[in-house]
Protein backbone atom coordinates (compact mmCIF):
# COMPACT_ATOMS: atom_id res chain seq x y z
CA UNK A 1 0.00 0.00 0.00
CA UNK A 2 2.85 2.37 0.89
CA UNK A 3 4.55 1.60 -2.40
CA UNK A 4 1.43 2.44 -4.39
CA UNK A 5 0.90 5.63 -2.41
CA UNK A 6 4.52 6.63 -3.03
CA UNK A 7 4.06 6.14 -6.79
CA UNK A 8 0.89 8.26 -6.69
CA UNK A 9 2.46 11.10 -4.66
CA UNK A 10 5.58 11.08 -6.83
CA UNK A 11 3.38 11.21 -9.94
CA UNK A 12 1.51 14.28 -8.68
CA UNK A 13 4.77 16.03 -7.79
CA UNK A 14 6.30 15.16 -11.16
CA UNK A 15 3.22 16.44 -13.02
CA UNK A 16 3.38 19.77 -11.25
CA UNK A 17 7.18 20.06 -11.25
CA UNK A 18 7.29 20.21 -7.44
CA UNK A 19 10.88 20.11 -6.10
CA UNK A 20 12.23 20.41 -9.64
CA UNK A 21 14.05 23.22 -11.36
CA UNK A 22 12.26 25.96 -13.28
CA UNK A 23 12.47 23.93 -16.50
CA UNK A 24 10.04 21.17 -15.45
CA UNK A 25 8.04 23.62 -13.33
CA UNK A 26 7.25 26.23 -15.99
CA UNK A 27 4.97 24.25 -18.38
CA UNK A 28 2.54 23.11 -15.67
CA UNK A 29 2.42 26.63 -14.17
CA UNK A 30 1.71 28.27 -17.54
CA UNK A 31 -0.84 25.66 -18.53
CA UNK A 32 -2.46 25.87 -15.10
CA UNK A 33 -2.84 29.63 -15.52
CA UNK A 34 -4.26 29.14 -19.01
CA UNK A 35 -6.81 26.59 -17.83
CA UNK A 36 -7.86 28.67 -14.84
CA UNK A 37 -8.03 31.95 -16.73
CA UNK A 38 -11.53 31.48 -18.25
CA UNK A 39 -13.05 30.75 -14.83
CA UNK A 40 -11.34 33.76 -13.26
CA UNK A 41 -12.32 36.08 -16.13
CA UNK A 42 -15.95 34.91 -16.15
CA UNK A 43 -16.16 35.28 -12.35
CA UNK A 44 -14.70 38.81 -12.46
CA UNK A 45 -17.10 39.76 -15.24
CA UNK A 46 -20.01 38.36 -13.24
CA UNK A 47 -19.02 40.22 -10.07
CA UNK A 48 -18.31 43.43 -11.98
CA UNK A 49 -21.59 43.30 -13.93
CA UNK A 50 -23.59 42.22 -10.90
CA UNK A 51 -25.59 39.70 -12.93
CA UNK A 52 -25.05 36.44 -14.74
CA UNK A 53 -27.00 37.20 -17.90
CA UNK A 54 -25.24 36.06 -21.07
CA UNK A 55 -22.23 34.62 -19.27
CA UNK A 56 -21.03 31.05 -19.75
CA UNK A 57 -21.96 28.88 -16.81
CA UNK A 58 -21.07 25.51 -15.29
CA UNK A 59 -22.66 23.58 -18.16
CA UNK A 60 -20.42 25.17 -20.81
CA UNK A 61 -17.27 25.61 -18.72
CA UNK A 62 -15.75 22.22 -19.61
CA UNK A 63 -16.46 22.88 -23.28
CA UNK A 64 -14.49 26.13 -22.99
CA UNK A 65 -11.48 24.54 -21.31
CA UNK A 66 -11.53 21.10 -22.96
CA UNK A 67 -8.96 22.04 -25.61
CA UNK A 68 -6.71 23.64 -22.97
CA UNK A 69 -7.07 20.55 -20.79
CA UNK A 70 -6.09 18.34 -23.72
CA UNK A 71 -2.99 20.49 -24.37
CA UNK A 72 -2.14 20.38 -20.66
CA UNK A 73 -2.49 16.59 -20.57
CA UNK A 74 -0.64 16.07 -23.84
CA UNK A 75 2.36 18.05 -22.60
CA UNK A 76 2.47 16.97 -18.94
CA UNK A 77 1.29 13.31 -18.99
CA UNK A 78 4.30 11.97 -20.97
CA UNK A 79 6.58 13.19 -18.17
CA UNK A 80 5.06 10.52 -15.94
CA UNK A 81 5.74 7.50 -18.12
CA UNK A 82 8.26 8.42 -20.84
CA UNK A 83 10.94 9.67 -18.43
CA UNK A 84 10.83 6.55 -16.26
CA UNK A 85 11.41 4.34 -19.27
CA UNK A 86 13.95 6.62 -20.95
CA UNK A 87 16.03 7.01 -17.77
CA UNK A 88 15.64 3.33 -16.81
CA UNK A 89 13.98 4.15 -13.46
CA UNK A 90 11.25 1.68 -14.39
CA UNK A 91 13.88 -1.06 -13.83
CA UNK A 92 14.11 -0.01 -10.20
CA UNK A 93 10.35 0.15 -9.68
CA UNK A 94 9.78 -3.32 -11.07
CA UNK A 95 12.21 -4.95 -8.63
CA UNK A 96 10.46 -3.45 -5.63
CA UNK A 97 7.33 -4.79 -3.93
CA UNK A 98 5.22 -3.38 -6.72
CA UNK A 99 3.67 -5.03 -9.75
CA UNK A 100 3.63 -3.32 -13.16
CA UNK A 101 -0.13 -2.95 -12.70
CA UNK A 102 0.39 -1.17 -9.36
CA UNK A 103 2.86 1.14 -11.06
CA UNK A 104 0.68 2.08 -14.00
CA UNK A 105 -2.44 2.50 -11.86
CA UNK A 106 -0.45 4.72 -9.47
CA UNK A 107 0.69 6.89 -12.35
CA UNK A 108 -2.80 7.02 -13.86
CA UNK A 109 -4.35 8.02 -10.53
CA UNK A 110 -1.66 10.65 -10.02
CA UNK A 111 -2.39 12.34 -13.30
CA UNK A 112 -6.13 11.94 -12.84
CA UNK A 113 -5.78 13.77 -9.50
CA UNK A 114 -4.05 16.66 -11.24
CA UNK A 115 -6.53 16.97 -14.12
CA UNK A 116 -9.44 16.53 -11.71
CA UNK A 117 -8.10 19.28 -9.44
CA UNK A 118 -7.68 21.52 -12.46
CA UNK A 119 -11.22 20.84 -13.70
CA UNK A 120 -12.80 21.29 -10.27
CA UNK A 121 -10.80 24.37 -9.29
CA UNK A 122 -12.13 26.29 -12.28
CA UNK A 123 -15.70 25.29 -11.50
CA UNK A 124 -15.25 26.19 -7.84
CA UNK A 125 -13.90 29.63 -8.81
CA UNK A 126 -16.85 30.03 -11.16
CA UNK A 127 -19.36 28.96 -8.52
CA UNK A 128 -17.81 31.31 -5.96
CA UNK A 129 -17.88 34.16 -8.49
CA UNK A 130 -21.56 33.52 -9.29
CA UNK A 131 -22.49 33.40 -5.60
CA UNK A 132 -20.72 36.71 -5.01
CA UNK A 133 -22.30 38.24 -8.11
CA UNK A 134 -25.82 37.19 -7.18
CA UNK A 135 -28.16 39.78 -5.63
CA UNK A 136 -29.17 37.22 -3.03
CA UNK A 137 -26.30 34.74 -2.56
CA UNK A 138 -28.39 32.51 -0.32
CA UNK A 139 -31.12 32.31 -2.96
CA UNK A 140 -28.53 31.54 -5.62
CA UNK A 141 -27.15 28.73 -3.50
CA UNK A 142 -30.64 27.33 -2.87
CA UNK A 143 -31.60 27.48 -6.54
CA UNK A 144 -28.33 26.24 -8.01
CA UNK A 145 -26.85 23.81 -5.49
CA UNK A 146 -27.50 20.93 -7.88
CA UNK A 147 -24.86 22.36 -10.19
CA UNK A 148 -22.21 21.23 -7.69
CA UNK A 149 -22.76 17.46 -7.99
CA UNK A 150 -23.27 17.98 -11.73
CA UNK A 151 -19.94 19.70 -12.28
CA UNK A 152 -18.25 17.18 -9.98
CA UNK A 153 -19.55 14.29 -12.09
CA UNK A 154 -18.89 16.04 -15.41
CA UNK A 155 -15.40 17.01 -14.22
CA UNK A 156 -14.66 13.38 -13.46
CA UNK A 157 -15.82 12.40 -16.96
CA UNK A 158 -13.59 15.04 -18.59
CA UNK A 159 -10.59 14.26 -16.36
CA UNK A 160 -10.69 10.49 -16.94
CA UNK A 161 -10.81 11.06 -20.70
CA UNK A 162 -7.98 13.61 -20.80
CA UNK A 163 -5.86 11.42 -18.51
CA UNK A 164 -6.20 8.06 -20.19
CA UNK A 165 -5.52 8.82 -23.86
CA UNK A 166 -2.31 10.87 -23.35
CA UNK A 167 -0.95 8.29 -20.88
CA UNK A 168 -1.69 5.46 -23.30
CA UNK A 169 0.13 7.25 -26.11
CA UNK A 170 3.04 7.92 -23.72
CA UNK A 171 3.33 4.20 -23.04
CA UNK A 172 4.57 3.66 -26.60
CA UNK A 173 7.48 6.08 -26.74
CA UNK A 174 10.28 7.27 -24.52
CA UNK A 175 10.24 10.70 -26.18
CA UNK A 176 7.90 13.14 -24.47
CA UNK A 177 7.79 15.44 -27.49
CA UNK A 178 6.58 12.64 -29.77
CA UNK A 179 3.81 11.68 -27.36
CA UNK A 180 2.70 15.30 -26.89
CA UNK A 181 2.73 16.02 -30.63
CA UNK A 182 0.80 12.83 -31.39
CA UNK A 183 -1.93 13.55 -28.83
CA UNK A 184 -2.33 17.21 -29.82
CA UNK A 185 -2.30 16.25 -33.49
CA UNK A 186 -4.89 13.51 -32.95
CA UNK A 187 -7.26 15.81 -31.09
CA UNK A 188 -6.76 18.77 -33.43
CA UNK A 189 -7.18 16.75 -36.61
CA UNK A 190 -10.32 15.01 -35.33
CA UNK A 191 -12.20 18.33 -35.12
CA UNK A 192 -11.94 19.43 -38.79
CA UNK A 193 -12.39 15.81 -39.92
CA UNK A 194 -15.66 15.67 -38.02
CA UNK A 195 -16.52 19.12 -39.33
CA UNK A 196 -15.97 18.20 -42.97
CA UNK A 197 -17.90 14.96 -42.64
CA UNK A 198 -20.85 16.56 -40.87
CA UNK A 199 -21.07 19.20 -43.60
CA UNK A 200 -22.40 16.40 -45.79
CA UNK A 201 -25.57 16.31 -43.73
CA UNK A 202 -28.65 15.90 -45.85
CA UNK A 203 -30.13 19.12 -47.04
CA UNK A 204 -27.01 21.24 -46.56
CA UNK A 205 -25.14 22.87 -49.36
CA UNK A 206 -21.41 22.46 -49.57
CA UNK A 207 -19.20 24.95 -51.34
CA UNK A 208 -17.42 22.05 -52.99
CA UNK A 209 -19.02 19.60 -55.36
CA UNK A 210 -19.79 16.81 -55.38
CA UNK A 211 -20.64 16.00 -51.80
CA UNK A 212 -22.38 12.68 -51.54
CA UNK A 213 -23.21 11.83 -47.97
CA UNK A 214 -23.17 8.08 -47.31
CA UNK A 215 -26.61 8.47 -45.78
CA UNK A 216 -28.59 11.48 -44.79
CA UNK A 217 -28.47 10.40 -41.19
CA UNK A 218 -24.74 9.97 -41.00
CA UNK A 219 -23.81 13.48 -39.87
CA UNK A 220 -24.87 12.91 -36.28
CA UNK A 221 -22.62 9.88 -36.14
CA UNK A 222 -19.70 11.69 -37.74
CA UNK A 223 -20.01 14.38 -35.08
CA UNK A 224 -18.74 11.79 -32.61
CA UNK A 225 -15.34 11.80 -34.34
CA UNK A 226 -14.36 15.14 -32.78
CA UNK A 227 -12.28 13.87 -29.85
CA UNK A 228 -12.27 16.98 -27.64
CA UNK A 229 -16.09 16.88 -27.76
CA UNK A 230 -16.44 13.24 -26.66
CA UNK A 231 -16.59 14.00 -22.90
CA UNK A 232 -18.57 17.17 -23.63
CA UNK A 233 -21.40 15.10 -25.10
CA UNK A 234 -21.60 13.24 -21.78
CA UNK A 235 -21.36 16.60 -19.98
CA UNK A 236 -24.39 17.74 -22.00
CA UNK A 237 -26.35 14.77 -20.67
CA UNK A 238 -25.43 15.67 -17.08
CA UNK A 239 -26.49 19.33 -17.30
CA UNK A 240 -30.10 20.07 -18.26
CA UNK A 241 -29.21 23.16 -20.33
CA UNK A 242 -29.09 22.71 -24.09
CA UNK A 243 -25.70 22.97 -25.79
CA UNK A 244 -25.99 25.09 -28.91
CA UNK A 245 -22.73 23.98 -30.58
CA UNK A 246 -23.06 22.27 -33.94
CA UNK A 247 -21.57 18.93 -32.89
CA UNK A 248 -23.63 18.89 -29.69
CA UNK A 249 -26.82 19.55 -31.66
CA UNK A 250 -26.06 16.68 -34.01
CA UNK A 251 -25.13 14.21 -31.26
CA UNK A 252 -28.28 15.21 -29.33
CA UNK A 253 -30.25 13.50 -32.09
CA UNK A 254 -28.68 10.18 -31.11
CA UNK A 255 -29.98 8.06 -28.22
CA UNK A 256 -28.21 9.05 -24.97
CA UNK A 257 -26.59 5.63 -24.72
CA UNK A 258 -24.55 6.27 -27.88
CA UNK A 259 -22.35 9.17 -26.65
CA UNK A 260 -22.00 7.39 -23.30
CA UNK A 261 -20.92 4.14 -24.97
CA UNK A 262 -18.59 6.02 -27.31
CA UNK A 263 -17.04 7.78 -24.30
CA UNK A 264 -16.62 4.48 -22.44
CA UNK A 265 -15.06 2.85 -25.51
CA UNK A 266 -12.56 5.67 -25.91
CA UNK A 267 -11.69 5.54 -22.23
CA UNK A 268 -11.76 1.86 -21.32
CA UNK A 269 -10.14 0.85 -24.63
CA UNK A 270 -7.01 2.99 -24.25
CA UNK A 271 -7.00 2.19 -20.52
CA UNK A 272 -6.87 -1.52 -21.32
CA UNK A 273 -4.11 -0.97 -23.87
CA UNK A 274 -2.15 1.01 -21.28
CA UNK A 275 -2.53 -1.76 -18.71
CA UNK A 276 -1.58 -4.47 -21.21
CA UNK A 277 1.46 -2.50 -22.33
CA UNK A 278 2.78 -2.34 -18.78
CA UNK A 279 1.66 -5.75 -17.56
CA UNK A 280 3.86 -7.33 -20.22
CA UNK A 281 6.84 -5.01 -19.71
CA UNK A 282 10.21 -6.64 -19.06
CA UNK A 283 13.60 -5.27 -18.05
CA UNK B 1 16.99 -21.76 9.09
CA UNK B 2 16.16 -20.94 5.45
CA UNK B 3 18.81 -19.72 3.06
CA UNK B 4 18.73 -16.12 1.91
CA UNK B 5 18.86 -17.25 -1.70
CA UNK B 6 18.32 -20.80 -2.82
CA UNK B 7 18.22 -22.21 -6.34
CA UNK B 8 16.66 -25.67 -6.52
CA UNK B 9 17.11 -27.42 -9.85
CA UNK B 10 16.60 -23.99 -11.36
CA UNK B 11 15.97 -24.22 -15.08
CA UNK B 12 15.06 -21.55 -17.58
CA UNK B 13 14.56 -22.13 -21.28
CA UNK B 14 13.75 -19.44 -23.82
CA UNK B 15 12.13 -21.49 -26.56
CA UNK B 16 14.81 -23.93 -27.64
CA UNK B 17 17.68 -22.00 -26.10
CA UNK B 18 18.78 -23.00 -22.62
CA UNK B 19 19.62 -20.12 -20.29
CA UNK B 20 19.91 -22.19 -17.09
CA UNK B 21 19.87 -25.96 -16.69
CA UNK B 22 19.11 -27.53 -13.31
CA UNK B 23 21.22 -25.16 -11.24
CA UNK B 24 21.49 -25.71 -7.48
CA UNK B 25 23.13 -23.36 -5.00
CA UNK B 26 22.48 -21.65 -1.71
CA UNK B 27 23.67 -18.25 -0.50
CA UNK B 28 23.74 -17.03 3.05
CA UNK B 29 26.22 -14.58 4.52
CA UNK B 30 29.13 -12.87 2.88
CA UNK B 31 29.94 -11.65 -0.58
CA UNK B 32 29.40 -14.11 -3.40
CA UNK B 33 30.67 -13.54 -6.91
CA UNK B 34 28.65 -14.79 -9.84
CA UNK B 35 31.09 -15.16 -12.68
CA UNK B 36 30.75 -16.17 -16.26
CA UNK B 37 31.07 -15.03 -19.83
CA UNK B 38 28.26 -13.26 -21.68
CA UNK B 39 25.33 -15.61 -22.17
CA UNK B 40 26.37 -17.85 -19.28
CA UNK B 41 23.09 -17.27 -17.43
CA UNK B 42 24.11 -14.62 -14.89
CA UNK B 43 21.41 -12.10 -15.82
CA UNK B 44 18.77 -14.84 -16.05
CA UNK B 45 19.71 -16.00 -12.55
CA UNK B 46 19.36 -12.47 -11.19
CA UNK B 47 16.04 -11.92 -12.97
CA UNK B 48 14.70 -15.17 -11.52
CA UNK B 49 15.61 -14.14 -7.98
CA UNK B 50 14.12 -10.69 -8.55
CA UNK B 51 10.88 -12.35 -9.67
CA UNK B 52 10.91 -10.69 -13.07
CA UNK B 53 10.65 -13.99 -14.90
CA UNK B 54 9.37 -17.44 -13.94
CA UNK B 55 11.55 -20.52 -14.11
CA UNK B 56 10.75 -23.25 -16.62
CA UNK B 57 11.20 -25.71 -13.76
CA UNK B 58 12.74 -25.77 -10.31
CA UNK B 59 12.61 -22.72 -8.07
CA UNK B 60 14.45 -19.55 -7.10
CA UNK B 61 13.66 -18.72 -3.48
CA UNK B 62 14.39 -15.70 -1.35
CA UNK B 63 14.12 -16.66 2.30
CA UNK B 64 11.93 -19.60 1.24
CA UNK B 65 9.62 -17.29 -0.72
CA UNK B 66 9.29 -17.24 -4.47
CA UNK B 67 9.48 -13.63 -5.65
CA UNK B 68 7.69 -14.39 -8.92
CA UNK B 69 4.70 -15.55 -6.91
CA UNK B 70 4.66 -12.74 -4.35
CA UNK B 71 6.06 -9.28 -5.07
CA UNK B 72 6.13 -8.59 -1.32
CA UNK B 73 9.24 -10.76 -0.95
CA UNK B 74 11.12 -8.27 -3.12
CA UNK B 75 11.39 -5.98 -0.10
CA UNK B 76 14.04 -8.45 1.15
CA UNK B 77 16.16 -7.74 -1.94
CA UNK B 78 18.14 -4.82 -3.22
CA UNK B 79 19.17 -4.56 -6.86
CA UNK B 80 21.76 -2.43 -8.57
CA UNK B 81 21.42 -2.73 -12.35
CA UNK B 82 24.36 -2.43 -14.69
CA UNK B 83 22.79 0.17 -16.96
CA UNK B 84 21.65 3.68 -16.21
CA UNK B 85 18.56 3.78 -14.04
CA UNK B 86 18.65 7.24 -12.49
CA UNK B 87 16.50 10.29 -13.21
CA UNK B 88 18.55 13.35 -14.04
CA UNK B 89 16.33 16.16 -12.82
CA UNK B 90 15.94 15.21 -9.15
CA UNK B 91 18.37 15.34 -6.24
CA UNK B 92 19.89 12.17 -4.83
CA UNK B 93 18.22 12.85 -1.48
CA UNK B 94 14.77 13.12 -3.03
CA UNK B 95 15.28 10.10 -5.27
CA UNK B 96 16.43 7.89 -2.44
CA UNK B 97 13.62 9.03 -0.17
CA UNK B 98 11.14 8.14 -2.89
CA UNK B 99 12.75 4.75 -3.50
CA UNK B 100 12.65 4.00 0.22
CA UNK B 101 8.93 4.79 0.26
CA UNK B 102 8.31 2.63 -2.79
CA UNK B 103 10.02 -0.16 -0.85
CA UNK B 104 7.48 0.27 1.93
CA UNK B 105 9.31 2.52 4.41
CA UNK B 106 7.13 5.21 6.08
CA UNK B 107 7.80 8.76 4.72
CA UNK B 108 9.34 10.18 7.92
CA UNK B 109 11.72 7.25 8.29
CA UNK B 110 12.50 7.20 4.58
CA UNK B 111 14.08 10.67 4.66
CA UNK B 112 16.39 9.74 7.55
CA UNK B 113 17.26 6.45 5.97
CA UNK B 114 18.11 8.14 2.65
CA UNK B 115 20.43 10.59 4.41
CA UNK B 116 22.18 7.76 6.29
CA UNK B 117 22.77 5.72 3.16
CA UNK B 118 24.01 8.69 1.16
CA UNK B 119 26.48 9.35 3.94
CA UNK B 120 27.55 5.70 3.82
CA UNK B 121 28.28 5.87 0.09
CA UNK B 122 30.13 9.17 0.47
CA UNK B 123 27.58 11.52 -1.06
CA UNK B 124 26.56 13.42 2.04
CA UNK B 125 27.78 16.79 0.76
CA UNK B 126 26.35 16.39 -2.73
CA UNK B 127 22.97 14.95 -1.82
CA UNK B 128 21.02 18.11 -2.74
CA UNK B 129 22.52 18.34 -6.22
CA UNK B 130 20.65 17.04 -9.26
CA UNK B 131 21.77 13.55 -10.23
CA UNK B 132 22.26 14.79 -13.79
CA UNK B 133 25.24 16.83 -12.56
CA UNK B 134 26.98 13.80 -11.02
CA UNK B 135 30.05 12.03 -12.39
CA UNK B 136 29.85 8.36 -13.44
CA UNK B 137 31.39 7.28 -10.13
CA UNK B 138 28.88 9.30 -8.14
CA UNK B 139 26.01 7.87 -10.16
CA UNK B 140 27.26 4.35 -9.41
CA UNK B 141 27.20 5.25 -5.73
CA UNK B 142 23.61 6.47 -6.00
CA UNK B 143 22.72 3.20 -7.73
CA UNK B 144 24.26 1.28 -4.86
CA UNK B 145 22.55 3.54 -2.32
CA UNK B 146 19.09 2.94 -3.80
CA UNK B 147 19.71 -0.81 -3.55
CA UNK B 148 20.51 -0.46 0.16
CA UNK B 149 18.03 2.21 1.22
CA UNK B 150 15.32 -0.20 2.41
CA UNK B 151 17.74 -2.32 4.44
CA UNK B 152 17.48 -5.54 2.38
CA UNK B 153 18.77 -8.94 3.46
CA UNK B 154 20.74 -9.29 0.26
CA UNK B 155 21.73 -7.02 -2.60
CA UNK B 156 22.24 -8.19 -6.15
CA UNK B 157 24.89 -6.09 -7.87
CA UNK B 158 25.09 -6.35 -11.63
CA UNK B 159 28.54 -5.25 -12.83
CA UNK B 160 28.95 -2.55 -10.15
CA UNK B 161 32.26 -1.31 -11.54
CA UNK B 162 31.18 -1.05 -15.18
CA UNK B 163 32.27 2.21 -16.78
CA UNK B 164 34.52 3.28 -13.91
CA UNK B 165 38.19 4.27 -14.19
CA UNK B 166 40.71 2.24 -12.11
CA UNK B 167 40.49 4.67 -9.19
CA UNK B 168 36.71 4.63 -9.26
CA UNK B 169 36.73 0.83 -9.44
CA UNK B 170 38.89 0.58 -6.34
CA UNK B 171 36.59 2.95 -4.45
CA UNK B 172 33.45 1.13 -5.52
CA UNK B 173 34.88 -2.26 -4.56
CA UNK B 174 35.96 -0.91 -1.18
CA UNK B 175 32.45 0.44 -0.69
CA UNK B 176 30.84 -2.86 -1.60
CA UNK B 177 33.19 -4.69 0.75
CA UNK B 178 32.45 -2.23 3.55
CA UNK B 179 28.72 -2.60 2.92
CA UNK B 180 29.00 -6.36 3.28
CA UNK B 181 31.12 -6.19 6.41
CA UNK B 182 29.61 -3.21 8.28
CA UNK B 183 25.93 -3.61 7.44
CA UNK B 184 26.00 -7.39 7.47
CA UNK B 185 24.10 -7.40 4.18
CA UNK B 186 24.74 -10.40 1.97
CA UNK B 187 25.88 -9.55 -1.51
CA UNK B 188 25.61 -11.39 -4.81
CA UNK B 189 27.92 -9.70 -7.28
CA UNK B 190 27.68 -10.49 -10.95
CA UNK B 191 30.79 -9.57 -12.86
CA UNK B 192 33.09 -10.59 -15.63
CA UNK B 193 36.04 -8.78 -14.01
CA UNK B 194 38.04 -11.50 -12.24
CA UNK B 195 39.96 -8.88 -10.30
CA UNK B 196 36.79 -7.45 -8.79
CA UNK B 197 35.62 -10.84 -7.63
CA UNK B 198 39.03 -11.89 -6.35
CA UNK B 199 39.51 -8.75 -4.30
CA UNK B 200 36.20 -8.67 -2.41
CA UNK B 201 34.35 -11.97 -2.67
CA UNK B 202 34.34 -14.76 -0.11
CA UNK B 203 32.91 -17.26 -2.53
CA UNK B 204 32.47 -17.62 -6.26
CA UNK B 205 29.96 -19.40 -8.42
CA UNK B 206 30.97 -19.83 -12.03
CA UNK B 207 28.29 -20.22 -14.68
CA UNK B 208 29.05 -21.43 -18.14
CA UNK B 209 26.43 -22.38 -20.70
CA UNK B 210 23.69 -22.25 -18.09
CA UNK B 211 25.42 -24.69 -15.71
CA UNK B 212 27.52 -24.22 -12.62
CA UNK B 213 31.06 -25.25 -13.46
CA UNK B 214 32.74 -24.13 -10.24
CA UNK B 215 31.50 -23.21 -6.80
CA UNK B 216 33.53 -22.61 -3.67
CA UNK B 217 35.46 -20.21 -1.45
CA UNK B 218 37.77 -17.83 -3.29
CA UNK B 219 40.68 -19.17 -1.25
CA UNK B 220 40.15 -22.59 -2.86
CA UNK B 221 40.73 -21.06 -6.26
CA UNK B 222 43.73 -19.01 -5.24
CA UNK B 223 45.78 -21.75 -3.52
CA UNK B 224 49.56 -21.61 -3.40
CA UNK B 225 51.43 -22.96 -6.40
CA UNK B 226 54.84 -24.62 -6.56
CA UNK B 227 56.29 -21.47 -8.08
CA UNK B 228 58.43 -19.44 -5.70
CA UNK B 229 58.93 -15.68 -6.17
CA UNK B 230 62.22 -14.31 -4.81
CA UNK B 231 62.31 -10.49 -4.82
CA UNK B 232 65.76 -9.02 -4.20
CA UNK B 233 67.14 -5.48 -4.36
CA UNK B 234 70.55 -6.35 -5.92
CA UNK B 235 73.00 -9.14 -6.86
CA UNK B 236 70.47 -10.90 -9.11
CA UNK B 237 73.19 -12.40 -11.35
CA UNK B 238 75.04 -13.80 -8.30
CA UNK B 239 71.81 -15.27 -6.99
CA UNK B 240 71.08 -17.01 -10.30
CA UNK B 241 74.63 -18.44 -10.27
CA UNK B 242 74.30 -19.66 -6.67
CA UNK B 243 71.01 -21.35 -7.49
CA UNK B 244 72.48 -22.95 -10.59
CA UNK B 245 75.41 -24.28 -8.54
CA UNK B 246 72.82 -26.09 -6.41
CA UNK B 247 71.05 -27.50 -9.49
CA UNK B 248 68.00 -25.31 -9.00
CA UNK B 249 66.50 -24.03 -12.25
CA UNK B 250 65.59 -20.33 -11.99
CA UNK B 251 64.58 -17.59 -14.39
CA UNK B 252 64.52 -13.80 -14.11
CA UNK B 253 61.16 -12.04 -14.18
CA UNK B 254 61.82 -8.31 -13.85
CA UNK B 255 63.36 -7.76 -10.44
CA UNK B 256 62.22 -11.19 -9.26
CA UNK B 257 63.77 -14.58 -9.57
CA UNK B 258 61.24 -17.31 -10.21
CA UNK B 259 61.92 -20.87 -9.13
CA UNK B 260 59.80 -23.94 -9.82
CA UNK B 261 60.20 -25.93 -6.60
CA UNK B 262 59.93 -29.68 -6.56
CA UNK B 263 59.93 -30.24 -2.81
CA UNK B 264 60.11 -28.26 0.43
CA UNK B 265 63.68 -29.52 0.95
CA UNK B 266 64.76 -27.15 -1.81
CA UNK B 267 63.84 -24.17 0.43
CA UNK B 268 67.01 -24.72 2.52
CA UNK B 269 69.16 -24.73 -0.59
CA UNK B 270 67.47 -21.55 -1.87
CA UNK B 271 68.08 -19.85 1.50
CA UNK B 272 71.78 -20.83 1.30
CA UNK B 273 72.01 -19.53 -2.26
CA UNK B 274 70.59 -16.14 -1.21
CA UNK B 275 73.09 -15.88 1.64
CA UNK B 276 75.96 -16.88 -0.62
CA UNK B 277 75.01 -14.34 -3.32
CA UNK B 278 74.92 -11.49 -0.83
CA UNK B 279 71.56 -10.27 -2.31
CA UNK B 280 69.29 -8.18 -0.10
CA UNK B 281 66.04 -10.13 0.16
CA UNK B 282 62.76 -8.24 0.02
CA UNK B 283 60.24 -11.06 -0.35
CA UNK B 284 60.25 -14.82 -0.63
CA UNK B 285 56.82 -16.33 -1.15
CA UNK B 286 55.06 -19.07 -3.08
CA UNK B 287 52.98 -17.68 -5.95
CA UNK B 288 49.17 -18.03 -5.70
CA UNK B 289 46.80 -18.96 -8.46
CA UNK B 290 44.97 -15.96 -9.91
CA UNK B 291 41.32 -16.39 -10.85
CA UNK B 292 42.27 -15.41 -14.36
CA UNK B 293 44.58 -18.45 -14.51
CA UNK B 294 41.82 -20.72 -13.24
CA UNK B 295 39.40 -19.63 -15.94
CA UNK B 296 41.92 -20.23 -18.66
CA UNK B 297 41.70 -23.91 -17.69
CA UNK B 298 38.93 -26.16 -18.89
CA UNK B 299 35.78 -26.35 -16.74
CA UNK B 300 36.13 -28.45 -13.58
CA UNK B 301 39.78 -28.97 -14.31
Amino acid sequence: MRARKAIWINGVRTSLGINRGWGPKTPPILLFIAVMAPAVVISIMAVAAGNLEGLPSHDTYYEIISTLLVIFSAIIAPELLCSDRRDGVINLYLVRPLSPTDYVIGRWLAFLSVTLALAYLGQIVLFTGFVLAAEEPANYLRDNWLNVPRFLLAGLVVAIFTTTIPLTVSAFTTRRAYAAAFVIGLFIISVPVAGILTLCEEGRQLPIEPCRPPTGESAKWFALISLPDVPIHVNDLIFPEENSSEFAQLVAKLPSIIPITWYLLLTIGPGFVLWRRYSSISI
Amino acid sequence: MPYILEAKALTKHYGTSIALESVDFQINDGITGLLGPNGAGKSTTIKLFLGLIRPTSGSAEVFSKRPYESVESRSLLGYMPEHNCLPSSVTAAEFLTHMAQVSGIPPAHARTRAADILRHVGLNEERYRSIGEYSTGMKQRVKLAQALVHDPLIVLLDEPTAGLDPGGREEMLALVKRTGREFGISILLSSHFMGDVESICDRIIVLEGGCITKDGDVSLFTQETKTLDIDVDDHIEELLAALSKRSIAAIMDGLSVVVETESEEQYDAIRDAIVESGARLRRLAPRRHKLNDIFRMAPNE
